[in-house]
């Protein structure tokens, strides 16, 4: 659906990361997890297309939600100069977001920078459903930990690597996950922010016995699956994110080398 | 009091109950905002290009905005017409009356082949041959040569009754060259345009921002290109003339009335608003209201010189 939603805050989280949080009280009501909405907050000939956000927090009881975003380009420079009360216009939700499997009992979330959006929302469900998380959180450098104080009050362990090494340790998050792999049952792995992160996964999927999803992010023109603009390459041919997407079983994606 | 105004057009023996349709590729029946009443309000729907026989289209990035437009290269994949025959027209038959559908192909025989198969579908009322694709054999689409349009449309129409509408290509030289050849060649009515060629660099990456590094630039950047050739055109040619290219709202569309398109078509401003077709049916009525018009067909071609 296509509606109007009201800023109602919006923080620096710090350099050029941002929250923000929207009030449009039936997308809010039909968000889960993984999905996402298309979102303008200029006039078609300002700039000619929305812009896709996941979203990581719904509160469907206060009818509101909440988006991260990086100032990275002209849509989301806009989007930073937000004031409170401001009117965006909104497509969603959309997408298929994450299933939890019945019977799982430990999920392992693996991220990469803003990567973590849309794996909040799938955290707190899991841990609503008494779901052990084990978190693998990986960013260019510690303040780029994005809510990593919050992941690890809801994660059972909580792993870190950054760039420089200066928190948690250097290299790949996922050399971790492997270690946990061999030690602990965990039954599915989710994971966002980067195509590395999912390849190796795929990798440790050959060994280890799991279901894991990612999470993809692409260029959209509609979010509805008309323009055919978004696609992946999977095993199954040209897939579309915003429709078929964007979270698919990591094993079907095809990811370049 | 409620004023009476009308929006019907005529494209030749087609008759339109107002003419705001989609732009080929921008709408699909299978994907839309759009509930039944909505989708009857349209003057047509045209779904995206259709191809003889299934094909998956361009490797991604398939789309970058681009100042006042995108590009976008996706390169028109279609599960082919029996797909087409099966899952999609009982969709398109039951959203409206009138079903333009829009066709592409590798070869003049492959044209011929799906443009004969569709014209034995009652509900069809017209099919719009997409000149712009760049996938042929040899590189040369039938858009920008004029004895291949000719050729093209000439064989098309030769052996089918259904109204045949030339989609023509906007990366020529002199339009109306090609408007005129497309009219010798039979074809009913003309669309103007198809996406302009472009390109668009990451300077950082220094890679190509489409995978296929060159794609079709629509949005407001190219509508004043597209007024111009219309109204050039509607000056030479005896065949009415749907206009495309980058209109966002009514006063978009008004304008490439006035230069002589009978019909507009509205294309990747749908993505970012999927109502907006509805919007500038409504809003082209006020406008008439408002200068005192009673038919849209008052206002077509009324820029002369």
């Amino acid at each position: 659906m296509l509606t109007k939603g009201k800023i109602i805050e919006q923080i620096n989280l710090n350099n050029n990361y941002y929250k923000i949080k929207i009030e449009a009280p039936q997308i809010a009501k039909e968000a889960k997890s993984g999905q996402f909405i298309m979102l303008s907050k200029w006039k078609i000939k300002e700039l000619f297309l929305k812009r896709p956000f996941s979203f990581c927090h719904i509160e469907p009881n206060l009818g509101t939600f909440d988006i991260l975003y990086k100032k990275i380009g002209k849509g989301t420079k806009i989007l930073a100069e937000s004031k409170i009360g401001d009117s965006v216009e909104l497509i969603g939700p959309l997408g298929n977001g994450f299933n939890i499997p019945e019977s799982v009992h430990k999920i392992a979330v693996v991220s990469r920078g803003i990567g973590v959006a849309p794996l909040m929302p799938l955290m707190l469900e899991s841990k609503k459903k008494g779901i052990e998380i084990y978190s693998f959180l990986s960013a260019q450098k510690e303040n780029l930990l994005l809510y990593s104080n919050k992941i690890k009050s809801i994660s059972r362990e909580t792993f870190y690597t950054t760039d420089d090494g200066l928190k948690g340790a250097r290299g790949n998050v996922t050399n971790f996950l492997e270690k946990v792999l061999k030690e602990t049952n965990i039954d599915v792995v989710y994971t966002c922010g980067s195509k590395r992160l999912a390849k190796h996964i795929k990798k440790l999927q050959k060994e280890h016995h799991f279901l894991a999803f990612v999470s993809l992010e692409e260029h959209m023109a509609c979010g509805i699956g008309a323009c055919k603009g978004c696609v992946h390459n999977t095993i199954n041919g040209l897939k579309r994110v915003c429709k078929e997407g964007p979270v698919f079983p990591v094993e079907e994606v095809i990811f370049d080398d | 009091m409620t004023k009476k105004v009308s929006l019907e057009v005529d494209l030749g023996p087609l008759h339109l109950k107002n003419p705001i349709m989609p732009a080929s590729g921008t709408f699909d029946i299978k994907n839309t905002l759009l509930n039944k009443k909505q989708l009857n309000e349209l003057g047509a729907i045209i779904p995206k290009s259709i191809a003889f026989k299934e094909r998956e289209g361009n490797p991604g990035p398939r789309i970058c905005e681009t100042d006042c437009g995108m590009l976008n290269a996706v390169g028109i994949p279609s599960k082919g017409v029996e797909y087409f025959i099966k899952e999609k027209l009982p969709l398109l038959k039951k959203a409206n009356n009138i079903i333009i559908v829009s066709l592409t192909g590798n070869s003049l025989e492959d044209f011929c082949n799906l443009a004969k198969k569709l014209s034995r579908i009652k509900e069809i009322s017209a099919l719009e041959i997409n000149l712009s694709c760049p996938n042929l054999n040899d590189g040369i689409s039938f858009g920008i040569n004029k004895d291949r349009l000719y050729q093209l449309i000439f064989n098309i129409k030769r052996n089918i009754s259904k109204l045949i509408i030339a989609k023509l290509s906007p990366n020529v030289s002199d339009i109306k060259e090609m408007a005129l050849e497309a009219e010798k060649a039979g074809a009913d009515i003309i669309t103007i345009a198809n996406t302009l060629l472009g390109m668009a660099i990451d300077v950082e990456k220094q890679v190509p921002r489409l995978g296929n590094y060159m794609g079709g630039l629509s949005g407001p950047a190219i509508r004043p290109i597209v007024v111009r050739m219309i109204w050039e055109t509607a000056k030479v040619v005896n065949i009415p003339i749907i206009g495309v290219g980058g209109v966002c709202c009514a006063e978009d569309a008004i304008e490439m009335f006035l230069a002589g398109a009978s019909a507009v078509q509205v294309g990747s401003a749908n993505f970012n608003n999927p109502y907006v077709m509805l919007e500038i049916i409504k809003e082209i009525k006020e406008y008439l209201i408002r200068k005192k018009y009673s038919s849209i067909r008052d206002i077509i071609g009324l820029i002369r010189r």
